[in-house]
């Protein structure tokens, strides 16, 4: 049950990235034409945030001492010390980022170029953040996978 | 004529958003510094990673409407220009502190 949770929270964290990359492009060419789908996919963008953000607190409050342990013990310590560490406090200012973002697109980026230049500057953001972000994760699963491996032997 | 105001709550919630950066690194410093602090934020929720997130969300929801009922509640009159480079600064110097304390101080 806790890897399919681990699974939803991954997802919903590509989702965020993949709707802010597709939000870029078109805050990139605003128009009268597509700010309703700009200003809904700014929604899609926070609810999918939250939702990684949700699932990855519940697991991480649940789940994760004992994945805590076992990295500890093997030979990649610092995927806590660090890349845990520094992923469970980026991703606070990520969700602060995600969450001002349908407050920034509700403005007529249409009609006004630094309301687009401000969200197209949130949008690089949050893929950067969330990218290095989804990277910390991996580093996390290789530690338990590097710890378990050195155990066998 | 291209328009070049954004609305109050544009940037009421920017500022809060550049100013709980900082804060939500700072809490990560005194936390880690201080067992007490850590202890006391163990104890309001039962986990101190949910207090800490806690404590960040509600200061930034606060200082969006506080900043946002400022000038008479036409909230700070601040230029577009200006609010980016006050949210990226915030978001530099947040990342920067949390990815240096780990790296070399704790």
């Amino acid at each position: 049950m806790n890897e399919i949770l681990l699974m939803f929270h991954v997802l919903f964290g590509v989702a965020c990235i993949i709707t802010a990359v597709w939000l870029f492009v078109d805050v990139l060419h605003a128009s009268e034409a597509n700010l309703n789908r700009i200003r809904g996919l700014s929604w899609a963008a926070a609810i999918f945030m939250w939702l990684a953000f949700l699932i990855g607190g519940y697991w991480y409050v649940t789940f994760y001492p004992a994945d805590k342990a076992i990295i500890l013990k093997g030979p990649w310590p610092f995927a806590h010390s660090f890349f845990m560490e520094t992923k469970e406090h980026l991703v606070i200012m990520l969700l602060l980022l995600a969450s001002y973002l349908p407050v920034a697109a509700a403005n007529n980026l249409a009609a006004n170029k630094e309301a687009r230049r401000l969200v197209l500057g949130a949008l690089a953001v949050i893929a950067l953040l969330g990218l290095m972000i989804e990277g910390h994760g991996a580093v996390i699963a290789m530690g338990v996978k590097v710890a378990l491996l050195a155990g066998q032997h | 004529m291209e328009n070049t105001a954004v609305s109050k709550y544009t940037i009421s919630f920017g500022l809060s958003l550049a100013l709980n950066s900082v804060a939500n690194a700072l809490l990560v410093v005194v936390k880690e510094k201080s067992h007490t602090v850590t202890a006391a934020m163990q104890k309001i929720t039962g986990h101190q990673w949910v207090t800490h997130v806690a404590i960040i969300l509600i200061l930034f929801a606060v200082f969006g409407w506080w900043f946002a009922r400022i000038n008479n509640g036409q909230g700070p009159k601040i230029a577009v220009n200006r609010l980016i480079t006050t949210i990226a600064a915030g978001i530099v110097a947040g990342g920067l502190i949390i990815t240096g304390f780990y790296l070399f101080a704790d």
